[in-house]
């Protein structure tokens, strides 16, 4: 019987590990035109086909880093982002997106207010939200329209212990967002 | 385990294209654990929407709607059922009932009403579902038929409106609720909400009207959402079924109750609010009507010119430039305090390269609102306006 359990406990472990070991990897995140440094720790889970990284598991916090063109559709809302809107007009349509999402609620705007990321002229919003089992996250959204795409980073947490934690680490990789092409 | 995964998933699953063995309302009736499972799911699922901020809140207009129902109940044959109507805040056209009596009501449906009688003829539908007890008449029929999970799994699937508040709820007994029952079961509450209304005095011809005017709508915006009467039978076929109703069990009657002034009174602040959700949806011009309709009955109300600017603004056609400053003037001349078109005055011209005009106006909009929630960008384009004055 101890023979049994001492088997099992080394088959986790080797499994843990091995299972570690893949999930701390960066090297399979997808090519980008911009360019970030991210702090030791963070790892992009194999199954997510994003710029998305975390640093304990995604359902306790993420960093999301998105580039799409201003013409793609939303799921929510039929707004389309255009060139030469300002932050605030932007800002506004990315609240509709989400606000319209039945998926988050109690939905709670806490900021809402102009950025600069890398240089550009865009927005910041802090939202804190609710799952249907009742825990609250947070997220804090940055975005900003260059030519046909528009740029955002996203950091969402649960915002018991979470958020606050690894807040740091996100604001080290929103200033070390750079654009790499145009 | 597995009989409770079966209510849980399956048969709370059931939609539209399996179709379960008909059971009667007796059989139905004698399975009383299920049904107070059942009850015990929809009161879990009340309390995860009643506490996730979309219901909509007005008092007055929740006791107009039960004060209906209460009306259409006293004609039901289930006195033991108390029905209690509350209102989603959500643009898209659906209601359901939960087999407790508890039905749930989009503003977007409501708010395109034109009177009690059509809001009685939801109400009777969706009473009838509960009355007769289809989500245990459903759960009853699917529970020695698994082969049909996968089929009514996929038939709420392809309800795309539908997702977001299918995967809130669960896998929970009230899904047939939401995404619409069976062809037949949905048949038999059309025929017996007809009946119901008819019996407490409203006029079924309006159903009709409903459903017609529902269909335009869908038609002309190319709206894809839960019909509130579910998928199947198709809004056309229900058309035919509900007119060959009135033909045949109706046709030695005339009229009814329509009550559509006290409906429109109660409504009116609901058709803004809803003109408020198409909006943010990027809906613009059913915003456009709904905003419209409520400047019929409320002509100096500057809120409704204020969003009316700001539904042509954010549709961001060029030649929606004039209506939306148009519309904001309008605003400011009924009411020169309401800081909201000033700002949107000040954007328009702000982008124009007006850098006078939008100065004018985002300072009259600090001015006005001096802790607006989007002030520090108020703040930072006037600014930008002030410094190229100076340039200048």
């Amino acid at each position: 019987m101890k023979k049994l359990l001492l088997l099992f406990f080394s088959a986790c472990l080797i499994s843990g590990c091995a299972g570690a070991a893949y999930e701390s990897s960066l090297e399979d995140l997808p090519k980008a035109d911009f360019s970030v440094e991210i702090p030791s720790g963070w790892w992009k889970p194999q199954h997510v086909n994003k710029y998305l990284i975390t640093k304990d598991d995604a359902h306790l916090q993420y960093v999301l880093i998105q580039q799409r063109p201003i013409e793609r559709p939303f799921k929510k809302t039929q707004k389309k982002l255009r060139k030469g809107m300002l932050p605030l007009e932007s800002a506004k349509i990315i609240l509709d997106e989400i606000a319209a999402d039945r998926n988050i609620l109690n939905f709670e705007i806490v900021e809402n207010s102009p950025a600069t990321i890398d240089g550009h002229a865009g927005f910041k919003i802090l939202f804190s939200y609710r799952n249907k089992k009742g825990s609250e996250y947070k997220t804090l959204y940055y975005g900003f329209i260059k030519d046909d795409s528009f740029f955002n980073l996203r950091y969402a947490a649960a915002a018991r212990h979470y958020y606050d934690k690894d807040l740091a680490d996100f604001m080290r990789i929103l200033h070390s967002f750079k654009l790499v092409k145009g | 385990m597995k009989y409770l995964a079966l209510i849980l998933t399956v048969l709370c699953l059931a939609a539209a294209c399996a179709t379960p063995r008909p059971i009667s309302v007796d059989e139905a009736l004698s399975a009383g654990n299920d049904e107070s499972l059942l009850w015990r799911r929809a009161q879990e699922e009340e309390k995860v929407i009643d506490n996730s901020g979309w219901l909509y809140r007005n008092p007055e207009l929740e006791a107009y709607l039960n004060k209906v129902a209460a009306k259409l109940k006293a004609f039901t044959d289930s006195p033991d059922i108390s029905f209690n109507i509350k209102i989603i805040n959500d643009p898209n056209l659906n209601a359901f009932a939960f087999p407790n009596g508890v039905i749930y009501v989009h503003t977007g449906v409501l708010a395109r009403m034109d009177n009690e009688a059509q809001l009685a003829a939801l109400l009777a539908h969706e009473m009838s579902h509960c009355t007769r007890r289809h989500s245990l008449r459903v759960l009853k029929s699917l529970k020695d038929q698994p082969r049909y999970m996968y089929a009514v799994q996929q038939s709420v699937e392809k309800i795309a409106m539908a997702q977001d508040l299918v995967r809130i709820l669960g896998v929970s007994g009230s899904r047939a609720a939401v995404t619409g029952y069976t062809r037949e079961l949905e048949a038999e509450a059309d025929g017996a909400g007809l009946d119901l209304m008819a019996k407490a005095g409203y006029d079924p011809n309006q159903a009709l009207n409903l459903f017609e005017h529902l269909r335009q709508e869908i038609e002309s915006e190319g709206i894809k959402e839960p019909f509130f009467f579910g998928t199947h039978p198709s809004v056309q076929q229900r058309i035919e079924n509900a007119g060959q109703w009135l033909a045949t069990e109706y046709s030695d009657k005339d009229g009814g109750l329509i009550n559509s002034e006290i409906f429109r009174f109660k409504l009116d602040k609901l058709v803004l609010d809803n003109a408020r959700l198409d909006l943010r949806i990027g809906r613009f011009d059913i915003a456009q009507r709904s905003v419209e309709k409520y400047l019929d009955r409320n002509p100096n109300d500057a809120g409704a010119y204020y969003l009316l600017g700001e539904i042509f603004r954010q549709h961001g056609r060029l030649e929606d430039v004039k209506n939306a400053i148009k519309q904001y003037e309008k605003a400011i001349a009924l009411d020169p305090s309401f800081p909201a078109p000033h700002k949107a005055m000040g954007l328009m011209h702000y982008k124009g390269g007006e850098q006078r005009l939008a100065q004018k106006f985002f300072e009259t909009c600090l001015l006005l609102a001096p802790e607006a929630p989007d002030k520090a960008y108020i703040q930072g384009y006037l600014q930008k306006c002030i410094n190229n004055g100076e340039e200048s």
